[in-house]
């Protein structure tokens, strides 16, 4: 039996992170028969709806708020099969399954949102749900700020591999740098390393020089260059994945391929974070932005 | 790391030369003779243009190794976005003038389907 790989994608809020995790976890058990046990960690809980074709899983938090507390939980209350083909005992199109779980986080502005995911864990750790049949266990953790509570999955070799989702625009490629930062804090702790840079593409001018640069100067790689497409809205809309609306289309395929790369991926770095400036560098060499003389900062387009 | 849909062990670090990627696409890939035809279109569907990728470049080497280890189905296959990108990356390295044109297109954000006839 293969060795079970804990994975996480971790990206900026908004930039696409949970359905190009979902689709590529989807690709994974539709293409190549993965069995994969998801662990959302993104406080708003959308980690799993396409796998389980609902609106929002009740989350680990919310049971354990209904119930008393979180020892009063069963394994079977917070840990769902996936719908149709993602269900354990549906094999007519893969042997591969995904099982679904949220941790959850607290009412808006009340606490911290990262304890849900402190909680989730070590309760899905002591109860058994990663037990042998499982080929990956994948978190999906929002990235925006690597405060404590969110760097849990890549503390002490929890994630031993990151995925980091990013697109060419400036605050998807800061995002993606100080998650660098977060992951080259525990690297030598707990052995977490950068697997690659997803770039859930935004289709802006140069955007693939962009990401393969950042990918390169941070010391790891840009795995995918995901394009958009119509086909992951539609399927969004049913509260499925695109390999199950559209299994023939481009974008399948697209996933289906990112799905082979994560599966065959060797490449696990110590990142190399960069500085802002050179980030910025980065951002002008490839045209995102012009070059700036130091008398036009701060002045107005007609004016500079 | 993966480059042209082919995988490089880590041991070759995430930088592999372009020399390396060349080496692997022409292995057991026999371009001469064969007519590389790309056709773009825009993420809606709409069909734009045709286009014919010269003999004897490595862009055509790489066309042709796509098509034939594929399993995208069809008779046009589409190419993976980071694919194309790569494809352009070492052909305007390595093939120069020939292919300048047509690299720039494939650095745009339409999608292309090639065929190997």
């Amino acid at each position: 039996m293969a060795e079970l790989r804990q994975i996480a994608f971790y990206g900026k809020g908004g930039i696409g992170k949970s359905t190009t995790s979902q689709n590529t976890l989807a690709a994974m058990c539709h293409y190549y028969g993965k069995k994969i046990l998801i662990v959302g960690c993104d406080p708003k809980a959308d980690s799993t709806r396409l796998i389980l074709h609902e609106k929002a899983q009740s989350t680990i938090m919310q049971l354990a708020s209904e119930a008393g507390t979180v020892e009063d939980l069963e394994l079977e209350d917070v840990c769902k099969p996936g719908a149709g083909e993602f269900h354990p005992d549906n094999t007519d199109i893969t042997e591969g399954y995904i099982n679904c779980t949220e941790s959850g986080g607290p009412e808006p502005g009340v606490g911290c949102a990262g304890r849900g995911v402190i909680t989730a864990i070590n309760f899905l750790e002591e109860e058994g749900a990663y037990d042998d049949d499982l080929d990956f266990v994948s978190y999906d953790v929002l990235g925006d700020v690597v405060c404590g509570g969110f760097a849990m999955p890549i503390r002490e070799g929890k994630a031993q591999e990151i995925y980091i989702v990013m697109s060419g625009e400036m605050m998807a490629m800061y995002a993606a740098n100080n998650i660098s930062k977060g992951i080259l804090k525990y690297a030598n702790t707990g052995g977490v390393r950068l697997a690659g840079l997803i770039c859930n593409a935004r289709m802006t001018d140069k955007e693939y020089d962009l990401a393969k640069h950042l990918a390169m100067q941070i010391g790891t790689q840009m795995i995918h260059f995901v394009p958009r497409s119509n086909h992951v809205q539609r399927a969004e809309l049913r509260r499925m994945t695109v390999v199950e609306f559209a299994p023939s289309s481009d974008q399948a395929f697209e996933y289906r391929e990112l799905a082979r790369k994560i599966i065959n991926n060797d490449l696990k770095v110590i990142p190399k974070p960069l500085e802002m400036d050179d980030l910025e560098a980065l951002l002008m060499e490839f045209g995102l932005e012009e070059e700036v003389e130091e008398e036009a900062i701060g002045k107005k387009a007609e004016e500079a | 790391m993966f480059v042209c849909g082919y995988h490089f062990p880590a041991s070759e670090g995430n930088d592999v030369s372009f020399d390396k990627v060349i080496e692997k696409v022409k292995d057991g890939v026999n371009p001469a003779g064969k007519t590389v035809t790309l056709t773009s279109e825009t993420r809606e569907g709409v069909k734009l243009e045709e286009l014919s990728v010269p003999e004897g470049t490595f862009a055509h080497v790489a066309f042709v190794d796509y098509y034939e280890s594929s399993d995208v189905p069809g008779d046009f296959k589409m190419i993976y976005y980071t694919n194309k990108y790569q494809i352009s990356e070492i052909s305007k390295s390595v093939d120069g003038a020939v292919t300048k044109d047509l690299c720039r297109k494939l650095d745009d954000m339409n999608l292309y389907r090639v065929k190997v006839s």
